[in-house]
């Protein structure tokens, strides 16, 4: 669904992606591991060209992404996207920030004034139900809880039915037990609705639980792919060089485990 | 003992080199401002003598004439109406015209363009502008809505463009990703925002406006100014009397009504 192949971006002298390709299919949940500063958001920003790439070439849903306007918004409206701090209008009610991720169906004029299709409100509606707050849909998004912005944000991005969703560091700001319900409900949507799901993490044990593949990045450069099982201390030290430097760090699990360190557990 | 001595500290220790400087600074700025005050005639000794002349222009103020009162009903209706139409001119004006002076939304050289044109029309004073809409489309009021309005645009115009600057990124960055129209994003993204301070903004303008308005009637540009102005010019000291409480009754309660209004709007 999602097609990256020799992604490359600089900023000035320093290079933030070099030669990046990876792929991601529907329904599969693919997370990019990488400390911070690796170039994982600058990838992200690139697949909807809210960033401009040096060069590469990136497709979404077989169609490679168009520079003209149209042609872009079309593209962003079938990409939802997910970011660390949520992003959300915070004066507006959860109802109409979810509402905003139908925009682009909509005809400009009657937006402005406020109008939206029954159809609009149904869809908006039925993704707060998926994240189980619809029964907050009036009240302001800035009077929500950290973790509860987080999965208006997830329902925004649904509510653009997109084919993809991209997710910049969603839990960074949350604590353990939003982190998951986050990441819980990021993965159901993609295994249910067949949306092809490309999460920036940093943090290892959410990588092994959630994802179904993953790709680690450093310093801008893919060094490691596969499945959480193959994610063992060497490819870690890949990932995280200095790492190992660091007794008792919660970034290393049991190779080829999938159990979740106890301090993350309900 | 000498540990035990206060210091007086405002910064890095002086060196003779600072002294020097900070010396002949302050003595050239005494010197201007002593020539300034003999060029201008700025005596003590001419204020004691007109003192009984101002005491006595006070007392022929009082009591004021309540009964002319009356006559001030409609020129503080005019002048009210006055500073309400000059300010929605204003925000009006200003309100497309924050976008092309916000830093972050426009090329360089627009941004600067418009912020050139706003520190125009507030540079120059509402009566400046008052004297010139009264040349352009005479007497009366209506020069002094466009007057409040120009000046008015000025101030809204930064003020709104400011706090477009200052609006958060992420939610507008996130609004182009669901792939709005910038239209869209602008409604959605940055109106939300910007509003309250907007609203904060265009209340404070009001009361500024409506103290403007006391004395366009001077000129001849609406309002109670012009009572003031001719009761003066007759000698009817009684009714400048009442013309002035009236019009520090009407700022007094425009200021507190929005200042409280304002804060109510922030807080929300």
């Amino acid at each position: 669904m999602i097609e990256v192949r020799g992604l490359t971006m600089r900023y000035g002298e320093v290079a933030a992606l070099t030669d990046v390709s990876l792929e991601v299919a529907a329904g599969e949940m693919l997370v990019v591991l990488g400390p911070s500063g690796a170039g994982k958001s600058t990838l992200l920003r690139c697949i909807n060209r809210l960033i401009e790439p040096a060069a590469g070439e990136v497709h979404v849903a077989g169609e490679p992404v168009p520079r003209d306007r149209a042609g872009l918004r079309r593209v962003r409206s079938q990409v939802g996207m997910i970011f660390q701090d949520h992003n959300l209008v915070p004066r507006l009610s959860v109802l109409k920030n979810v509402l905003t991720g139908r925009l682009s169906h909509m005809p400009t004029w009657l937006s402005v004034l406020q109008f939206f299709r029954g159809e609009d409100v149904r869809i908006a509606l039925e993704c707060l139900r998926r994240v189980d707050l619809d029964d907050r849909a009036w009240s302001r998004a800035n009077r929500l809880s950290g973790g509860q912005q987080q999965r208006v944000g997830i329902a925004r991005a649904l509510a653009q039915q997109p084919r993809a969703i991209l997710a910049d560091e969603p839990v960074a700001s949350l604590d353990p037990k939003s982190a998951r319900l986050v990441l819980n409900d990021l993965r159901r949507a993609a295994r249910e609705l067949s949306i092809a799901v490309l999460c920036n993490l940093h943090q290892v044990p959410y990588a092994i639980e959630f994802a179904d593949r993953i790709v680690g990045i450093s310093a801008g450069k893919v060094v490691f792919e596969g499945t959480p099982a193959q994610l063992d201390t060497d490819a870690l030290a890949r990932i995280y060089p200095g790492l190992e430097d660091e007794p008792g760090s919660p970034a290393q699990p049991a190779p080829g485990s999938r159990h979740v360190p106890v301090e993350l557990s309900e | 003992m000498s540990s035990q001595r206060p210091r007086f500290i405002i910064g890095q220790p002086w060196t003779a080199g600072d002294w020097w400087r900070w010396g002949i600074a302050i003595a050239l700025a005494a010197l201007a401002l002593i020539w300034s005050a003999r060029y201008l005639g700025l005596s003590p000794s001419e204020l004691v003598k007109g003192l009984p002349w101002i005491g006595d222009l006070v007392w022929r103020m009082f009591p004021p004439h309540w009964s002319f009162l009356k006559q001030l009903a409609k020129p503080v209706l005019e002048t009210i109406q006055v500073a309400v139409w000059g300010t929605l001119f204003a925000a009006v004006l200003a309100l497309p015209l924050c976008f092309a002076g916000a830093r972050n939304f426009v090329p360089g050289w627009l941004f600067h363009a418009t912020r050139q044109l706003f520190n125009a029309a507030r540079g120059i004073n509402e009566i400046i502008f008052a004297l010139i809409f009264v040349a352009a489309v005479g007497l009366g009021p209506f020069a002094g809505v466009l007057a409040l309005s120009v000046h008015g645009a000025g101030m809204l115009g930064k003020f709104f463009a400011e706090a477009v600057e200052e609006a958060d990124r992420g939610p507008i960055e996130a609004l182009r990703a669901t792939g709005a129209s910038a239209l869209q994003v602008v409604v959605f993204g940055v109106l939300p925002q910007v509003l309250p301070s907007w609203i904060a903004a265009t209340l404070y303008r009001l009361e500024v406006n409506l103290r403007a308005a006391t004395v366009l009637g001077m000129v001849g540009a609406g309002g109670i100014g012009f009572e003031l102005y001719s009761s003066l010019k007759l000698f009817q000291y009684q009714d400048t009397a009442a013309c002035v409480l009236v019009i520090l009754a009407m700022v007094m309660s425009a200021d507190y009504l929005s200042s409280r209004l304002r804060a109510h709007i922030l807080a929300a």
